[in-house]
């Protein structure tokens, strides 16, 4: 196999470790950001998307593990895989909130279940294995770069922490953002390691790209055309044109990130010299984990 | 979904299956997708013992280099390293010397007595490593990162000062304002207190002999502006009663004002009883002590064994149980995951366990 020489750490490793966290969502409302309808559910694809994807990703990197050398890489797999099981924990809640509240998303976690059978599924031939495992780092490497883009605007966005969103719900995005943040190379770094060919990193740029979108788009329309506020109305200008400028309003005040991300990020993604590293972010993510609502059990110091 | 988009969402899961055919699955995709692994080495290093010294009775203080001389890894205030001792227990110490010389590391261990809930790495520290030797370490990791402020307050208990003191010289050398206090029983015990000397009056020393035991509350008050705030920052090196203490007062005292800490190590196992768990590939039984965890004793037998938070909340360290009842300290398994697993790091057995392991 042709691989590059392969070239020491120079640098220090960041400790990757699952904090604990109490998320409660018995009190959110169904709109949880004031008068942002739209906005409130561009969230809500976050949290009904996330805890099956990162539960697929973490299985993904468990299947890479024992193909990893490397003591840090395997480390920060070890530390990425327990963040990522808490975090599918902590969103998890949403989904029966929902249905209290009168919206049913269960279909859209069964369309959801089909597309990760789809990328998880798995054949007897080695080889063919082998390719498959290459395709699903490379798949997940590049959503994490919008994870890590994404959890930087929820832990620096004044137009978000300033939109009398539910404090519950901004501690989980930042927190989810911030913990994103920090270990946003070691998908990266773990396909680099396994795989590591340009060709199918651009590929899976542009493919997980658009299908991240249409995923997002799609169960965003769902949930807006459910939302027991808009079916209770028949004026067609509030049903579907007030929607959009909703949505386009709430980007314009940076409430949500601009989904024309969906396109910029590519040509950053896949240049041969990217690497995750040289996203900004971490400061802002280690500020935050300073103040987050952690549970702290008995810690012990250093020495 | 809805019956405009369901073909739609029907057509793109095909589209993926078939990409799947051509890219993963057909004679061709090697040469599709030609492999370019990038692999990186040296998170293990061998060092040298440059030099052993005593800054004070109890602590030692290493300095490691390489055997060829050649730089170390860069790391910032906050790293440490893990070093495996002679006996292959393998312990955390931060790193305490300059980040900007890479010739070498400086480390410093406190002896803790086995009374005082010292495992015996420490005292192995200071017994069985000389200047000469040879070690393996492994990091620099940073668990407890340094994010620049204008106004910093530094804590440190005792040997809880070797993170701060590389925090400090880079407070002082970006010209922040800052203070730090230097807590401990009494000044012959405290370490670097002639390095810190060269701050004056940014340090304070509080010894339990002379001004008793702190609280947090005085603490905190010691790091105030002279218009009363506190600094954007305050970095805590400390026992976890002090770092309790500091964290629950913080946030009505300062709002402003965020608490880093160190969190480094498992919590204390109260009120186990000891028992035996024996690995059902190896067929090795491992005894585990009253006053340590099932992981703790695991990682005796199997050094690689997987494990991350050793809290009870990742769940990595989870193993099938083949045998035995299981004390389940946890909150992370569901009832039926309960019936045949056990959380390493936090649960305990109520008698002998077989682990699938």
């Amino acid at each position: 196999m042709p691989s590059e020489p392969s070239k020491a750490y120079d640098d220090e490793a960041l400790a990757i470790q699952a904090r604990d966290m109490d998320f409660c969502w018995d009190d959110v409302p169904l709109h949880y950001i004031p008068g942002r309808m739209v906005a409130t559910h561009v969230y809500n694809c976050m949290h009904l998307l996330l805890p099956e994807g990162e539960k697929a990703m973490s299985a993904a990197l468990a299947q890479a593990l024992p193909l990893i050398e490397d003591p840090r890489l395997k480390e920060e797999v070890v530390g990425f895989i327990g963040q990522e099981a808490t975090h599918a924990d902590s969103h998890g809640g949403v989904l029966e909130r929902l249905v209290e509240l009168g919206l049913d998303a269960r279909p859209v976690l069964g369309r959801l279940d089909q597309l990760l059978t789809v990328i998880m599924g798995d054949v007897a031939d080695e080889r063919i294995r082998h390719q498959l495992l290459c395709e699903r780092l490379a798949l997940f490497s590049a959503l994490e770069h919008y994870t890590a883009v994404w959890g930087k605007f929820f832990l620096e966005s004044e137009g978000l922490s300033g939109s009398g969103i539910h404090p519950m719900v901004l501690d989980l995005l930042k927190w989810h953002g911030a913990e994103e943040v920090e270990h946003r190379s070691v998908v990266f770094d773990a396909y680099q390691h396994v795989d590591g060919s340009h060709a199918r990193r651009v590929r899976m740029g542009v493919l997980g790209s658009a299908a991240l979108a249409a995923a997002g788009f799609l169960t965003l329309g769902y949930l807006v055309a459910k939302d027991p506020a808009r079916t209770a109305t028949r004026n067609p200008w509030k049903r579907y044109v007030a929607p959009v400028a909703e949505f386009v309003g709430a980007t314009r005040d940076g409430v949500i990130p601009n989904m024309l991300g969906f396109l910029t990020e590519i040509p950053v993604y896949v240049r041969p010299d990217f690497h995750p590293s040289q996203l900004p972010g971490m400061e802002l993510a280690v500020r935050y984990l300073a103040e987050a609502p952690i549970r702290h059990h008995d810690a012990a110091a250093a020495s | 979904m809805s019956a405009l988009l369901d073909p739609a969402v029907d057509l793109a899961l095909a589209g993926y299956r078939g990409y799947l055919k051509v890219f993963a699955a057909s004679p061709l995709a090697e040469r599709l997708s030609p492999p370019a692994p990038v692999r990186r080495t040296g998170f293990d290093l061998e060092v040298t013992v440059a030099e052993r010294t005593l800054p004070c009775p109890d602590v030692v203080a290493l300095i490691l280099r390489r055997p060829d001389g050649s730089d170390l890894p860069a790391w910032t205030p906050g790293a440490h390293l893990d070093v495996v001792l002679p006996s292959g227990a393998q312990r955390s110490y931060s790193l305490c010397g300059d980040p900007a010389d890479l010739s070498s590391y400086r480390i410093a261990v406190r002896r803790v007595p086995d009374d005082l809930g010292g495992g015996g790495g420490s005292a192995e520290v200071h017994e069985a490593i000389a200047a000469g030797d040879r070690l393996t370490v492994r990091g620099p990791r940073n668990a407890f990162w340094m994010v620049p402020e204008t106004s910093h307050l530094f804590v440190a208990a005792g040997i809880g000062i070797t993170p701060i003191l590389p925090m400090v010289a880079r407070a002082e050398a970006a010209g922040a304002s800052w203070r730090l206090v230097y807590l401990g029983r009494d000044r012959a015990t405290m370490p670097f207190l002639d390095e810190l000397a060269t701050y004056g009056e940014r340090v304070v020393v509080r010894t339990d002999d002379q001004h008793g035991i702190p609280a947090a509350a005085d603490i905190l008050d010691l790091g105030r502006a002279p218009d009363g705030t506190l600094p954007a920052a305050v970095h805590l090196c400390g026992p976890p009663a002090l770092i309790d203490a500091a964290r629950a007062l913080i946030r009505p005292l300062a709002p402003h004002s965020r608490l880093y800490s160190e969190r480094f190590s498992a919590p204390p196992v109260r009120g186990g009883a000891p028992f035996t768990a024996t690995l059902a590939r190896s067929g090795r039984t491992v005894e585990v002590g009253a006053d340590e965890s099932l992981l703790a004793a695991l990682r005796r037998e199997v050094p690689g064994i997987a494990y991350s938070c050793q809290q009870g909340f990742c769940g990595t360290c989870r193993l099938r149980v083949l045998d035995g009842e299981v004390e389940h300290r946890d909150t992370l398994l569901l009832p039926e995951e309960r019936a045949e697993s056990v959380l390493t790091c936090l649960s305990r057995g109520r008698g002998p366990l077989v682990l699938d392991a």
